[in-house]
């Protein structure tokens, strides 16, 4: 498994799935983190975890420019640092209250994250687009072989539903994997559709490998 | 309209909710559900045998099943709801509504043995319940395709609100949400209705009110 | 961990209207006990072959899986006759013990989760209070505690200013006492009774004292459940699951004061399970 102070990009999410003013969970290797989208559309990543009480902050909400905890509405900023206690509204935060910031960038449609800033931008995939991220309780083996794929770097290559297809591995160390399908830019909805159903087989097949993959 | 009612069964919450969103008000009879069971006892025996709840009554109509109730308040206060305009529209609002039943029997089951101590094979009611889960994430995945947000037709429907509140609701069985991005546009967007209520478990979303600490404009 | 204070302590283990003759199984501190009713007599508890002790109290039937060194704790003001006790039957959480109490001893929290009746965004002030380790009962108590709330119990009509006290007086065990509307000068006495099944699971028996004549029991048991089922998705995704007691893991202010005693006396009695005592 990877460790912590990783300075590697991971593919976490699809743009798409988080627009302006939400807040999701999404997963590194060792750790949970929150990813929101500010109303401005920017887009922030950090530690899933409030610093006063240990509330996951993907339960939170998004309020312009902020993030704020579910439990007591602690109110954090892009930089992570906490702007506002409620229960002590004239109180102005100490600047030692933060929740965490990690670094994250986007790119063909996909939301990378790491542990720790990685010297070079994530791996591009000109020419194609994220198409959906679904989870798959199998291996990356398995998946590579449900899909007859080639393996290069990390992803695997694929043609699933007629489409020269990429899938992304963000491989959770529990025995699931989070996989981005990327999709020849600008395809039809209806060709995409195809695709998604390929996938919900694919994700048959390699679930029901089990051991023998 | 008299709603016999259970703060945390999410079957009556479905009814609430759409009476809500609908402006209808409904005359509540709380049923001592847990622990008391009152939902088997005689009185309430005697109008639904099943032994269920919700039960709904008007006059002398009575209703024991969640998806009739939807139907009913729909067709008298917001036809809208009913997302019936043909043929196609009218058998995907049936599909959902019978696929309601899967969430209430699967996700609901394993909430009830995780959270109230009742009985049930808890591993098989959460396999099910992630099963039916991937298939909804699929289908409302189609439905960003095809410029959609809820289920059947541009507006909210009654589909969407029979199946909404199992699926808020499976992290209690302890079936994890995080999985599913579909789902969670949509969740989204139906609790930014106006007139949405939450229940125990469902939050509202906060940032839909005025922020309390906003500068006045000088 | 099990520590000397933790198995000589008194905890929950069952409603006394809903003891089953045929025995319930159910687990106390990671270890398996099976509770009885009796048709005529006192109610047993067992754990592998041994007879636990029981004490019945409160509605609820409570044991211990060491030697008590004394009575389970009262609640003198719930003996007044015109209250009415209300049973409001078990709600299990996946969390520490000892999260459940720290969150019931919060009012913080109000305005976010309990949007609207016990607390509103706009009122989200925590005026100072006092705090206290009363060594003399070895009790944790926090006075003067108010707050705005919007609809602070079903006998409440609109928004008022709600004095509470509350009380630990066991490790997993606290007492709401709170402003009661119909009854100036009485206190509505709440109390959530904790059942630590392991550290990480536990059932939670609230149980309620009030003053209150118009509202059917039926409605007493819904406001309840409706609060404290609000809470249970915030317990069940606190990170880390134990409680810390590390000052450094976690970031507290003066609205948490009540926690921090809370934390403090835990940990002066080597009150462990369910807590971390250093950073992972």
């Amino acid at each position: 498994m990877a460790a912590d102070t990783d300075a590697r990009w991971v593919p976490i999410a699809v743009s798409a799935d988080i627009p302006n003013g939400t807040v999701v969970p999404a997963r590194l290797p060792t750790r949970m983190i929150a990813v929101w989208r500010a109303a401005s559309g920017d887009l922030y990543a950090n530690a899933d975890r409030c610093p006063h009480r240990g509330m996951r902050l993907s339960h939170g909400f998004v309020r312009g420019q902020t993030l704020s905890c579910i439990y007591h509405g602690w109110r954090f900023g892009s930089d992570g640092a906490c702007q506002k206690i409620p229960a002590h509204p004239a109180v102005e935060p100490p600047n030692t209250i933060n929740c965490g910031p990690l670094p994250m960038t986007e790119a063909n449609g996909v939301v990378w994250g790491a542990a720790v800033s990685p010297a070079v931008a994530p791996d591009q995939f000109t020419g194609h687009n994220a198409l959906r991220s679904l989870v798959i309780a199998a291996s990356v083996d398995a998946i590579s072989s449900a899909c007859k794929g080639r393996r290069v770097d990390g992803t695997i290559r694929a043609q699933l539903g007629g489409q020269n297809t990429i899938l992304l591995m963000n491989d959770y160390g529990s025995g699931e994997v989070q996989v981005i399908a990327l999709v020849p830019s600008g395809i039809s909805a209806p060709n995409g559709m195809k695709v998604s159903t390929a996938l919900e087989v694919l994700r048959r097949t390699a679930e029901g490998m089990g051991d023998a993959a | 309209m008299i709603l016999y009612d259970y703060i945390l069964s999410a079957s009556c919450y479905k009814v609430r909710l759409l009476a809500s969103l609908l402006g209808v008000e409904l005359q509540l009879r709380p049923v001592d559900f847990h622990p008391g069971r009152e939902h088997q006892g005689a009185e309430l025996l005697a109008l639904n045998p099943a032994g269920s709840i919700p039960i709904f009554v008007d006059g002398d109509l009575v209703l024991t099943e969640s998806a009739a109730m939807l139907t009913y308040l729909a067709a008298r206060h917001g036809p809208d709801w009913l997302a019936d305009a043909d043929a196609r529209a009218t058998a995907l609002q049936q599909q959902w509504l019978a696929f309601s039943h899967r969430l209430t029997a699967e996700l609901g089951g394993a909430r009830l043995v995780e959270m109230l101590h009742f009985n049930g094979d808890l591993k098989a009611l959460q396999s099910n319940g992630i099963a039916a889960l991937r298939e909804l994430e699929a289908a409302l995945f189609a439905r960003r395709v095809a410029g959609g947000t809820f289920l059947v037709g541009d507006g909210p429907s009654i589909g969407d609100i029979a199946c909404f509140p199992y699926v808020a609701l499976a992290p209690d069985g302890s079936i994890s949400l995080d999985p599913y991005p579909s789902i969670r546009i949509w969740m989204r967007a139906l609790r930014a209705i106006p007139g949405f209520i939450e229940m125990p478990g469902i939050h509202r979303l906060h940032e839909l009110a005025p922020d309390p600490f906003a500068e006045a404009p000088s | 961990m099990t520590t000397a204070a933790v198995r000589n302590a008194w905890y929950p283990v069952g409603l006394l209207s809903g003891l089953s003759l045929d025995g319930k199984s159910s687990l106390l501190l990671g270890e398996e006990i099976t509770v009885f009713g009796s048709r005529d007599g006192v109610p047993e508890v067992e754990s592998g072959g041994r007879a636990l002790p029981v004490v019945q109290r409160f509605g609820h039937l409570w044991t211990s899986l060491g030697y008590p060194g004394k009575d389970l704790f009262t609640i003198p003001e719930a003996d007044h006759p015109d209250r009415t006790l209300v049973d409001v039957g078990v709600v299990r959480v996946k969390c520490s013990p000892l999260r459940a109490v720290e969150n019931f001893l919060d009012i913080a929290h109000f305005p976010f989760v309990h949007t609207d009746i016990l607390g509103a965004e706009s009122h989200p002030e925590v005026r100072d209070y006092k705090v206290e380790i009363r060594d003399e009962v070895d009790e944790v108590w926090a006075t003067k505690v108010e707050f705005y709330q919007p609809q602070a119990a079903k006998s409440a009509g609109g928004g008022i200013t709600t004095e509470y006290m509350y009380r630990v007086p066991a490790p997993t065990c606290c007492v709401l006492y709170k402003t009661c509307p119909p009854r100036p000068g009485e206190w509505d006495v709440i109390a959530l009774f904790v059942q630590p099944l392991t550290e990480d699971l536990c059932d939670v028996w609230p149980w309620m004292a009030l003053f209150d004549e118009d509202s059917t029991l039926t409605e007493l048991i819904h406001f309840q459940q409706l609060i404290f089922v609000q809470d249970r998705s915030i317990l069940e995704n606190q990170i880390p699951k134990r409680l810390p007691l590390d000052p450094a893991m976690e970031t507290p202010t003066r609205a948490d004061l009540t926690s921090v005693a809370y934390r403090r006396w835990l940990k002066r009695q080597s009150y462990t399970y369910g807590a971390q005592l250093v950073a992972e």
